[in-house]
């Protein structure tokens, strides 16, 4: 089984570079990687089972936990699913308010990957720049819904209250600056040819690769494909929006940060465009107070910051929580390329692999 | 062109003018400026600006007479996800609605949803600005209508800098 020279051992589960508990098996022949085994679990809790047994409004609460970097947009795809299973439509404006939130998680949670990620690569200076833009919108959320992380943003239906006051002075204040923060990461990154060395022709992943593993999100499009949710099938209110899909071919480490780069200043753009066009009107629909579900099953695919998250309903008739639960977790389906991206490579490249599909393990174990 | 552009490291020396700019700026103007420049605070020291929706503590109100406003409709109990709220229903002399001689709140397995006060259609709850929620004992944790440091209506003494740093929850203007 082990040719001489072999050896094998465990990267994690507590490794900082991991990003929580992730175990990595590794067979190294000196520092090249011969076989790449992630092992997943020490995190499950069974959220999918847990909301089985909880009511439809209940079960909001566990996708918080699960990728808690963007709970807003977990939590936006939990309420898009139930509202898609009962048929409920939500007022313009609750989609416009949400639209906004999540594209803020969007920036944050990606701000957390730039940190964390060049943190690991060995910049360090870009984690407090990015950690300091990132704490800006954490404030906003608190505004929003009275907590930061796990933030149990939307209601079935709706929201449960419009914006607070001064909600939209603080996010423009936010869109203000963010365009010249971007500039700074990029001034201390992208020419940078320490980050390049570590980065050009590191992890790659082409195109096939990635489909034939369903990788999605950014990813996948610094592979060549353009393909994103928020585009193929819009939802909340991506339809009204105008934006582009960032792609590039080179499906390396530093493609991806550019792809990632670039959906800041998309998300930013769609941000304005909802503060500028915010429609007037109520935030919540009328829905009852219990709700029950006839026999119906859907599926309904958000576009998270880490790719595409999918909620899998099916109802029972008369049932007040949901028969069957389960999640398509963007990490857990793009943490299964990591031994494609690594064997055969050097050992130092595997903390680059692994941050660069910006996995959370909260939800890959979920 | 490209000789030169390799061994003169500008793309470093770009970072590093970056860097320099901001470590000058804070070492420069760190305590002589009025504006206020820093992202951190020197917390219990100076209080921290909590936004008025900010998701705390549970805490049960009284009316202006003094009385507890729960009715005991146990809309909380029942749609509190974690299923950390018990209250028993019991009658007191001279007050028509049902009153509760229990509610127990474990604080421990609170996730500090809020789906307790959003059911309440009595505005007898709310979920107040403490965010010190640390306790020596596990016992401390198991909030009931009577205890010896905190209760369903008053707050710990632990987080007494929470709540003074924000605005009073019984005030009208409290959102
Ligand atoms: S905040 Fe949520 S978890 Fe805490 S008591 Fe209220 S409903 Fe239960
Ligand atoms: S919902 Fe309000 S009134 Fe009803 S039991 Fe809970 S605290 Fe009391």
């Amino acid at each position: 089984m082990f040719k001489n020279e072999e050896l094998e051992i465990n990267l994690g589960p507590q490794h900082p570079s991991t990003h929580g508990v992730l175990r990595v098996k590794l067979r190294l022949d000196g520092e090249t990687i011969v076989k790449c085994t992630p092992i997943v679990g020490y995190l499950h809790r069974g959220v999918e089972k847990i909301c089985e047994n909880k009511t439809f409004f209940q079960g909001q609460v566990w996708t918080d936990r699960m990728d808690y970097v963007a709970a807003v947009s977990n939590n936006l795809g939990w309420a898009e699913s139930v509202e898609k299973l009962f048929g409920i439509h939500v007022p313009r404006r609750a989609h416009y308010v949400r639209t906004m939130m999540t594209e803020l998680n969007r920036i944050s949670s990606h701000l957390l990957w730039l940190g964390t990620h060049a943190l690991d690569i060995g910049a360090m200076t870009v984690f407090l720049y990015a950690f300091r833009e990132r704490e800006q919108i954490l404030d906003c959320f608190e505004s929003f819904c009275g907590a930061r992380l796990t933030t149990t943003a939307f209601r079935i239906g709706g929201l449960r209250e419009d914006i607070p006051p001064g909600f939209i002075k603080q996010v423009q204040a936010f869109q203000d600056r963010f365009l010249d923060c971007i500039d700074e990461y990029e001034t201390l990154l992208t020419e940078n040819r320490i980050w390049k060395r570590r980065t050009i022709g590191i992890a790659p992943i082409n195109a096939d690769e990635c489909i034939a593993f369903g990788v999605t999100g950014p990813v996948l499009r610094a592979a060549g494909v353009k393909y994103d949710v928020r585009k193929a099938f819009p939802y909340a209110a991506y339809a009204e929006m105008n934006f582009e899909i960032p792609t590039r071919t080179e499906a390396d480490t530093y493609a991806r940060y550019l792809v990632r780069l670039e959906e800041f200043r998309q998300s930013h753009h769609i941000i304005q465009q909802c503060i500028d066009g915010l429609p007037e009107g109520n935030v919540m629909a009328k829905i009852p107070k219990v709700l029950k579900s006839e026999v119906n099953e859907i599926y309904h695919p958000i576009e998270a910051p880490k790719g595409e998250l999918g909620y899998y309903l099916v109802g029972e008739k008369g049932g007040q929580n949901p028969y069957r639960f389960h999640v398509r977790g963007p990490s857990f389906v793009n943490l299964q390329a990591l031994p494609q991206m690594t064997e055969g490579r050097l050992l130092a490249d595997v903390i680059a692999a692994i941050g660069t599909l910006d996995v959370v393990l909260g939800e890959v174990d979920r | 062109m490209s000789i030169l552009k390799k061994l003169l490291p500008l793309d470093i020396a770009s970072g590093m003018k970056l860097t320099g700019k901001y470590f000058g700026r804070n070492f420069l103007q760190a305590n002589r400026s009025k504006k206020h420049i820093h992202i951190t605070v020197e917390y219990p020291e100076t209080p921290i600006s909590i936004a008025p929706r900010f998701r705390g503590r549970l805490q049960m109100l009284r009316d202006e007479q003094g009385e507890i406003k729960c009715v005991c409709c146990l809309a909380c109990e029942k749609i509190c996800p974690t299923q950390v709220i018990t209250i028993s229903k019991g009658k007191k002399e001279g007050r028509k609605t049902p009153f509760p001689t229990r509610y127990d709140f474990e604080m421990e397995r609170c996730i500090f949803c809020e789906f307790c006060v959003e059911s309440c259609g009595f505005d007898s709850i709310i979920l107040n600005h403490q965010f010190e929620l640390a306790a020596y004992n596990r016992e401390d944790f198991s909030i009931g209508m009577e205890g010896q440091f905190q209760d369903m209506f008053r707050v710990s003494p632990v987080g007494q800098h929470s709540i003074s740093s924000t605005k009073n929850p019984d005030s009208p203007d409290y959102t």
